[in-house]
């Protein structure tokens, strides 16, 4: 079962460092916050429809075309609903919809769409150890970026689990089904138990097999993944920074 | 008089006791283990083996607690406080569970994260990890994720990560145990290939190939050394074996009971001593044929009609055009290597996946046609792992899970859990919590809580996997007995001498499509289907086959040994 | 407090994270969800992990739940709203076990209808503190208001607690105390407040959040106006007018925490 979002493939997006990346996405998402109007927002679009297609990683957006919209849809008719209009055309209750509150609806529903596409377009593009590593470099500890890694890593075994529990339970007759929600809650159980007692079985080998390799070793560490600055990332950081700076004007401009 | 430095392992008069156990787990053990040998542990569930292993590199007692008595020495060292972290990287550990071993999410940060922790610099950490890869059989592998490997792959990969710090001691505790047919013969070739560069290797294992290559042997039973000898005569005497829960190496047991002094190296050389002894044409005229599938008119019970699945949309075909029937009181076993399309085909004998194309139907009925609860009354399916469905905090109610699906009263759920516990010898720990049963245990768990739900057919997904030689003997007596009461059984197995022994008629998968389908014996004699399918005859019938004598267990044949005149010539 | 920095040494409680977080991610993936109210949120039964962990594993299941909730978005939906999400989980994760050691010494294996009643308290404001930390983060990047998320979060959480935790407990606690794979084992000697100092960690924790709860519902409808909160901020998506107002109650939080 794949669950990973990384897609194996060599463009410049991949070869970038994971921090020029990360400054990337930081950048992208300044710019995004300041981003009001439908031009803007078709910009930010475009840009990120460039990059998914730069990084061949236009599969992973097919893949989350549902959920991309749904964001869109419902971060829009939540904001329509609750934004607190000057002007209302209609207000009941908690509930005051206007002109302005359906303009910022729109604007807030593409730029959270845009937020998600641009994490979607890093994790396509950069391993889970290289997110580790960069926020390593930017002085989360170790051990933490270790445990993402680790927890990571254990997800599909973990789903693979739970899959092969739902399977076996049905085989004994249980209808996850039945019964009102109340119930249904309930019936969670027979499968999370399973799942959550392999876990606890393997915790102890786990710790054991981490140990053996040293990793209560004091002193110095290395790292495997070597990570040299290129042009190419240079290039990255300088264009993400201006094109940052040039937005917040164009948005004070226009303001 | 030798001393103990010179041992990389030196146990005297070690007892081990485990925090909160009774009773100790290891007594009185003494153990020299020599630079450059490869010693053999082996023993039943629960001897001791893993608790010794771990004392070899000190997870006992500086990681789990415990009482230990007596001296340990290891690479010359006596130990006293030493902790994992004063031996990791000069002694390695690899453990059964390969899942529980694997840190990363591609295989080159796998093998360089031991390599990470002891500063090895980024440029020669390459040239280990790659050195590593290579010794496994793994380099290509690089970029993989660890999730997309295969068992073997991923215990190999384990065994890689290990051997990249250079251990001066490897420390092996069941790697095949968990793996397929495939697997084990992958990783057993790792291990030929680290004994012929002349490491020092302990290796707990319940696979008789090992005891081939080893140079001794060390029998554990209830804690304590029964046994500590050279192979070569251990392999004399099968009897050390069989009471430590091992399957003997068939041409060692027939060595044994024909009482030759030396076991043939493979089937070839035996069937010479045999012609040796016997004319061949007595042998040819006791031709003893049985086995024989039924051909009688029973009645279909489950009739696969030209099945097509696919997981993905657009993905390859699991199944292929795939029909069959399993009449009622069969024993049929589902043979084929991984991804052939065994599981998925049984999968859907009972409705749990929907076909592409074609139907699978249960004395006439299509299955999906049929309500969830009644399907699971009548085609019972127990999963590879029992610890996939056992969730009740005890025994009784476990077994009671599916009556009570099935909205039986009090009393009639309260008479079958009391029967299916009493089918599988467990009725007597009906009130104990099933966390705390032995694998075999659990598996046995596993057949009861779904015989509770009277079953016509009864599928069992590779039952003995991870279980000692006397627990799978129990699992399978226990299935013997169910079909001889009437049960129909369909068996998905790739274990050869389980096929052999076991069942009468076989179905042979091969990506998707049946390859085979008809006497066991038949297919054993078919070597082109047996090469294409992957799947290695145990040596008896191997044997059998070159004397033209077809049978299936050493007793069989040693029963037409006995009775076949001596060659008058 | 201490403590969840000190466990990042021992090497079972860095394993309890990673499982803490890959339960809590893999749990929600298999699922069909429940919908609450249908298409805006869903009852996702994967929040009674980090609780049931919390009772097992301690400060681990605090960074686990945190990082689980992390991956989760790494299946789709990352981005700045993480960085809360992060820290809300980390407190779901983290006031269970701590609260509850403190109010009692009894297992978490429920029996009499007060410990039913300590338990729905404890998971209360667990709940609360997530819920509030998130609201208020996401109002304040005008994502989402605070009434709808807040309130949620808090619901949702609460709700998958109470029905699924206390039974998943009672299952897996005693097996994890036998096999000695609790945090009290694993921290053998481990030393926390227990002094008043902590009860008054405490309280301070507990009423912050029940009037952080508060508050956010009124600032974010803009039916209330706070004197620490400048004019001109009330309206709109009111981002301001949450952010502001609740600093000094999340103020109270992190005090709270560290006397904890």
């Amino acid at each position: 079962m794949k669950l990973s979002l990384y897609i194996h493939a060599d463009t410049p997006l991949h070869r970038l460092h994971p921090l020029v990346k990360v400054v990337g996405v930081f950048c992208f998402f300044v710019a995004a916050f300041t981003a009001e109007r439908p031009l803007q927002s078709l910009a930010l679009g475009g840009l990120i429809a460039a990059l998914w297609w730069l990084s061949s990683a236009m599969a992973n957006a097919w893949r989350f075309r549902w959920l991309l919209t749904m964001v869109f849809f419902m971060t829009f008719l939540v904001w329509s609903l609750f934004f607190q209009s000057r002007e209302p055309w209609l207000s009941w209750g908690p509930i005051h919809l206007g002109e302005d509150g359906v303009s910022f609806a729109f604007a807030t529903a593409c730029r959270l769409t845009a937020f998600f596409a641009a994490g979607l377009l890093f994790l396509s593009t950069t391993r889970v150890e290289e997110f580790a590593d960069a926020l390593r470099m930017m002085g989360v500890p170790a051990k933490l970026g270790f445990a993402m890694t680790l927890a990571f890593r254990l997800v599909p075994v973990f789903v693979d689990a739970a899959l092969s529990v739902v399977q076996a339970q049905r085989c004994r007759g249980f209808d996850f089904d039945r019964g009102n929600w109340f119930q249904r809650v309930r019936h969670y159980l027979p499968v999370i138990v399973p799942v959550f007692i392999g876990a606890l079985r393997r915790a102890d080998l786990m710790a054991m097999a981490l140990e053996a390799r040293g990793f209560q070793r004091q002193g110095q560490r290395t790292s495997f993944r070597t990570y040299g600055l290129s042009g190419l990332d240079f290039a990255a950081l300088l264009v993400s920074l201006t094109l940052m700076i040039v937005w917040l004007c164009w948005a004070r401009l226009t303001d | 008089m030798s001393v103990p430095t010179q041992f990389a392992a030196y146990l005297h008069h070690v007892t081990f006791t485990y925090e909160g156990a009774l009773s100790p787990a290891l007594r009185q053990v003494d153990l020299a283990i020599r630079r450059g040998e490869m010693v053999l542990i082996m023993g039943a569930s629960h001897a001791g083996k893993s608790t010794l292993v771990k004392l070899l590199n000190r997870t006992i007692p500086s990681f789990q607690g415990g009482t230990l008595t007596g001296e340990i020495w290891l690479l010359g060292q006596r130990c006293e406080q030493h902790t994992v972290a004063d031996f990791a990287g000069r002694i390695g550990l690899v453990a059964q569970d390969f899942e529980a071993q694997l840190f990363s999410t591609s295989v080159d940060c796998e093998v360089a994260f031991a390599l990470e922790q002891f500063a090895v610099p980024p440029a020669e950490m390459r040239e280990r990890v790659h050195a590593a890869l290579q010794a496994v059989g793994l380099e290509g592998f690089e970029r993989r994720d660890p999730a997309t490997l295969s068992g073997g792959e991923k215990q190999r990969l384990a065994i890689a990560a290990m051997l990249a710090l250079g251990p001066e001691l490897l420390v092996l505790d069941e790697p095949t145990t968990d793996l397929d047919p495939l697997g084990k013969e992958e990783v057993l070739a790792v291990l030929a290939r680290l004994r012929k560069e002349g490491r020092t290797l302990v290796v707990v294992e319940h696979e008789a190939l090992a005891a081939e290559m080893a140079d001794r042997i060390v029998f554990l039973a209830e804690g304590r050394v029964v046994g500590d000898m050279a192979a070569r005569d251990a392999l004399r005497d099968p009897e050390w074996f069989r009471r430590c829960a091992v399957r003997p190496p068939d041409l060692a047991l027939l060595a044994y009971r024909a009482g030759w002094s030396e076991v043939p190296a493979s089937p070839e050389l035996a069937a010479a001593k045999v012609e040796e002894r016997l004319a061949r044409t007595a042998l040819g005229s006791l031709h003893a044929r049985r086995g024989q599938p039924r051909t009688s008119r029973d009645q279909i019970l489950l009739a696969a009609d030209e099945l097509w699945f696919q997981y993905d949309e657009g993905g390859p075909f699991v199944l292929a055009d795939v029909s069959l029937e399993i009449r009622a009181g069969e024993f049929v076993a589902l043979l084929g290597h991984n991804g052939s399309g065994k599981t998925t085909l049984a999968k859907c004998f009972n409705g749990l996946l929907r076909p592409l194309r074609g139907q699978v139907r249960l004395k006439g009925t299509p299955i999906l046609g049929i309500s969830s609860v009644d399907r699971a009354a009548s085609v019972g399916y127990v999963f590879q792992n029992p610890d996939h469905q056992i969730f009740a905090a005890r025994v009784w109610d476990e077994v009671a899970f599916g009556p009570r699906n099935l909205g039986l009263s009090e009393e009639v759920m309260h008479e079958r859990v009391r029967e299916a516990l009493a089918a599988v010898s467990l009725l007597e720990r009906a009130d104990d919590d099933p966390f705390w049963l032995t694998k075999g245990e659990r598996q046995r768990l596993a057949v009861a809580s779904l015989l509770a739900l009277r079953p016509e057919v009864l599928i069992l997904d590779e039952p003995t996997t991870g279980l000692d030689y006397n627990e799978q003997r129990q699992v399978m007596e226990l299935v013997c007995r169910l079909h001889r009461q009437g049960m129909t059984v369909i068996m998905i197995t790739h274990t050869a001498w389980l096929v052999a022994e076991y069942a009468e008629r076989v179905v042979l998968l091969h990506q998707g499509r049946v390859l085979f389908d008809g006497a066991t014996l038949e297919l054993f004699g078919r070597e082109d289907l047996m090469s294409a399918a992957r799947f290695r005859l145990p040596e008896i019938v191997r044997l059998g086959q070159r004397c033209g004598v077809p049978v299936r267990s050493v007793e069989e044949f040693m029963a037409v040994f006995a009775a076949a005149p001596e060659d008058k010539r | 407090m201490g403590e969840l920095i000190g466990m990042w040494r021992n090497t079972r409680m860095v394993v309890f994270t990673a499982l803490t977080a890959s339960l809590y991610a893999a749990i929600l993936i298999p699922f069909k969800v429940l919908p609450i109210i249908p298409g805006v949120t869903e009852l996702r039964p994967a929040n009674a992990i980090p609780v049931v962990c919390s009772f097992l594993f301690g400060p681990a299941a605090a960074w686990g739940a945190a990082i689980g909730n992390v991956i989760g978005d790494f299946f789709g939906g990352f981005g700045p709203g993480d960085l809360f999400g992060f820290w809300g989980n980390f407190l779901y994760g983290f006031l269970p076990y701590r609260t509850w050691e403190l109010l009692t010494e009894r297992s978490p294996v429920l029996r009499r209808p007060t410990e039913w009643l300590l338990f729905a308290a404890v998971v209360g404001l667990a709940s609360g503190a997530c819920a509030l930390v998130i609201g208020w983060g996401l109002n304040l990047l005008g994502f989402v208001p605070f009434r709808v998320l807040g309130n949620i979060v808090w619901i949702n959480n609460m709700l998958a607690s109470l029905l699924l935790a206390p039974f998943l407990l009672a299952v897996v606690y005693p097996r994890a105390e036998r096999g000695r794979l609790t945090y009290r084992h694993v921290l053998r000697g481990r030393q926390v407040r227990t002094g008043a100092a902590a009860y008054l960690g405490l309280t301070m924790v507990g009423c912050a959040v029940v009037v952080g709860m508060w508050l956010g519902n009124g600032l974010s409808s803009g039916s209330m106006t706070l004197p620490w909160v400048p004019e001109g901020t009330v309206g709109g998506t009111n981002a301001l007018a949450v952010g502001w107002g609740l600093v000094p109650v999340l103020a109270v939080v992190l005090v709270g925490l560290f006397l904890l």
